[in-house]
C-alpha cells in the first residue's frame, strides 16, 4: 500500500499542513476559554457545599473524566440536537466547529473544576478563617486571600491541560472537520504518501507543543512572578498532611493524550 | 426521533461483545508501556551516559504528539518497510498478513512506554536518597536494592498516577478504530449504522466506560489505602 518513501514529501507537506494550524490553535483557544468557563461555573458550587448543584457538579465532572473524549464527540454532535430539538431550538444548521468546541470545552472544563476545586481546598482554613476575623467579607477573603494561593497551586496545572488539549483536538477529524490531522490524512489518501504526511503532521505538533510549553511557562513565571514554584511549598499553608508533591500527583494524573 | 431506551439496553449488550477487544487492547498496551517505562527511568535515573539522551528524547518526542499520530506513523511506517523489504527479499507475503491489532497494541505500547517512564521516574526521585545509600550500606547489590528498597517505595508513591494512566490508556483505546480494530467506540457505531441510532448507541458506549473508569478508580484508591497503612508509624 501507498508509494515508496519519499523524504522531499515530508518539507512540501509541511506547509500545507500549517495552513490549517490556525484551525487546530482556534479550537484549543475556544475549548480552553469554555473549558475554564464551565470549569469554574462547576467548582463554585462544589466549594461552597451549594446542595443540589453540588450533585449535578459532581456527576459532571465524573463523566466527563470517566468517558473517553471521541465517545464525548459523538455523543453531543448526535445527542444535542435532539435534546435541543426537545425545547424547540434547532440546531442541525450549526456548523460543526460550534459542536467540536462545546465538547472540548466541556471535557476540559470537568479537569479544569477538579483542578480549581483540589486548589483551593489546598489553601488551608486557618487563612480564610483569618481574613474572615480582620473583617473581610466572603468574596474579598476569597479573592484577595484564598485565590491567589490556589492559582500558584492550579496554573502549572492548567498548562499541562492545555497541552493535553492541544493533543486531543487530533480527533476532531472524526466529525469531518477539516484540521491538522483530519488534513494529513486527506493529503495522505490523495498523494498515497503516508508516511511522509504523518511525519510531517508528527514535526508539526512537536513544534506547535514545545512552543506552547515555552509560552505557559513564560506565562506561569509572569503570573507567579512573587512566588516561586519551588518556594510555593514553603510559602504557603496547606491542608494538614497534604505535601505539594501528593497534591500534584491527585491533580496531574500522568493519562495520555 | 425520539430517545429510545430499550434501544440503549439492546446496544449495551450488542456492545459486551467488544468488551474483550478493548480490555485487550487496555492490558496489552499497559503491561508492555510498563516494562518499557521502566527501563526507560532507569536510564534516566541512573543517567547511563549516551542512553540517557536517547530516552529524554524519546520521551519528549511521544509527549510532544498525539496519540493518533502514533498509530497513523507506525501503521503507515510498519506496513512501508514490512511490504519493501518482503518485496526485496522476495518472501512471498505483505503486511496485509499482520493482524491489523497488532498495530494497536504496538502503537499504544509505544504511548504508554513514555507517559508511564515519567511516571516511574517521579516516583523513584521520590525514595529518598538515604534509602538507597543505606540499602547499599548493608552490602545489596543494585538490583537488590531496586527491587527490595527503591521499587516498592517508588511504586506505592506513584499508585494515583498509575491509576489515571490506566484510565487514559481505556479512554485511548477507542483510537483503535483508526486500523479498523473493533473496539467498543467502533462497534457503537456498526450497532448504531443499522437503524440510525446514534445518540442512545454512544450513550450506551458512555455508560460502559464510564463504569469501567469508576471501577479503576475504586480499585486504585483501594490500593492505595492498602498501601498506606504501612505509613502510619508507630510501632503496631
Amino acid at each position: 500500500m501507498g508509494l515508496p518513501f519519499d523524504i522531499s514529501f515530508v518539507f512540501s507537506f509541511i506547509p500545507k499542513l500549517a495552513s490549517t494550524l490556525l484551525l487546530t490553535l482556534g479550537i484549543v483557544a475556544g475549548s480552553l476559554l469554555s473549558g475554564l468557563l464551565f470549569g469554574l461555573i462547576a467548582a463554585l458550587p462544589r466549594l461552597y457545599r451549594v446542595p443540589v448543584l453540588e450533585q449535578f457538579s459532581i456527576a459532571y465532572a465524573s463523566f466527563f473524566r470517566g468517558t473517553p473524549i471521541l465517545i464525548q464527540l459523538f455523543l453531543i454532535y448526535y445527542g444535542l440536537p435532539e435534546l435541543l430539538k426537545a425545547a424547540h431550538i434547532d440546531v442541525t444548521r450549526a456548523p460543526v466547529l460550534v459542536f467540536v468546541i462545546l465538547t472540548y470545552g466541556l471535557h476540559t472544563g470537568a479537569f479544569v473544576s477538579e483542578t480549581i476545586r483540589g486548589a483551593v481546598m489546598a489553601v488551608d482554613r486557618g487563612q480564610v478563617e483569618a481574613a474572615y476575623s480582620l473583617g473581610m467579607t466572603g468574596p474579598q477573603a476569597f479573592l484577595r486571600v484564598a485565590a491567589p494561593q490556589a492559582l500558584a497551586i492550579a496554573v502549572p496545572v492548567l498548562a499541562n491541560q492545555t497541552l493535553a488539549l492541544l493533543k486531543e483536538t487530533s480527533l476532531a477529524f472524526t466529525l469531518g472537520v477539516m484540521e491538522m490531522s483530519g488534513k494529513a490524512q486527506a493529503l495522505a489518501r490523495i498523494t498515497q504518501h503516508f508516511l511522509e504526511a504523518y511525519l510531517a503532521l508528527a514535526l508539526i505538533y512537536l513544534a506547535v507543543a514545545f512552543i506552547l510549553e515555552k509560552l505557559l511557562l513564560a506565562l506561569e513565571c509572569r503570573l507567579l512572578r512573587h512566588e516561586l514554584p519551588e518556594a510555593a511549598a514553603g510559602r504557603f499553608r496547606l491542608r494538614r498532611g497534604l505535601t505539594l508533591r501528593k497534591l500534584a500527583s491527585e491533580l496531574r494524573g500522568g493519562a495520555p493524550t | 426521533m425520539r430517545l429510545d431506551p430499550s434501544f440503549i439496553r439492546e446496544a449495551l449488550i450488542k456492545l459486551l461483545e467488544a468488551l474483550p477487544t478493548t480490555i485487550a487492547i487496555t492490558a496489552v498496551s499497559v503491561v508492555c508501556g510498563f516494562v518499557a517505562g521502566t527501563a526507560i527511568a532507569l536510564v534516566r535515573v541512573y543517567r547511563v551516559p549516551v542512553l540517557q539522551r536517547v530516552a529524554a528524547a524519546w520521551v519528549t518526542l511521544i509527549r510532544g504528539t498525539p496519540m493518533l499520530v502514533h498509530l497513523l506513523v507506525i501503521y503507515a511506517g510498519l506496513t512501508l518497510l514490512v511490504d519493501t523489504l518482503t518485496g526485496k527479499l522476495g518472501l512471498g507475503w505483505n503486511s496485509a498478513r499482520i493482524p491489523m491489532i497488532g498495530f494497536a497494541y504496538l502503537s499504544f505500547s509505544v504511548t504508554a512506554s513514555a507517559y508511564c517512564s515519567e511516571i516511574i521516574r517521579s516516583g523513584m526521585l521520590a525514595v529518598d536518597k538515604g534509602q538507597r545509600e543505606a540499602a547499599l550500606s548493608l552490602g545489596m547489590t543494585t538490583m537488590q536494592t531496586l527491587r527490595r528498597i527503591v521499587f516498592p517505595q517508588a511504586l506505592a508513591a506513584s499508585v494515583p498516577n498509575l491509576t489515571n494512566f490506566v484510565i487514559g490508556m481505556l479512554h485511548g483505546s477507542t483510537l483503535a478504530f483508526v486500523v479498523s480494530v473493533v473496539d467498543i467506540n467502533a462497534k457503537a457505531e456498526i450497532v448504531a449504522s443499522t437503524n440510525w441510532k446514534f445518540f442512545e448507541a454512544y450513550l450506551a458506549a458512555a455508560v460502559l466506560f464510564w463504569g469501567m473508569t469508576i471501577l479503576l478508580e475504586r480499585a486504585g484508591g483501594a490500593i492505595e489505602r492498602r498501601i498506606n497503612r504501612y505509613r502510619k508509624g508507630g510501632v503496631a
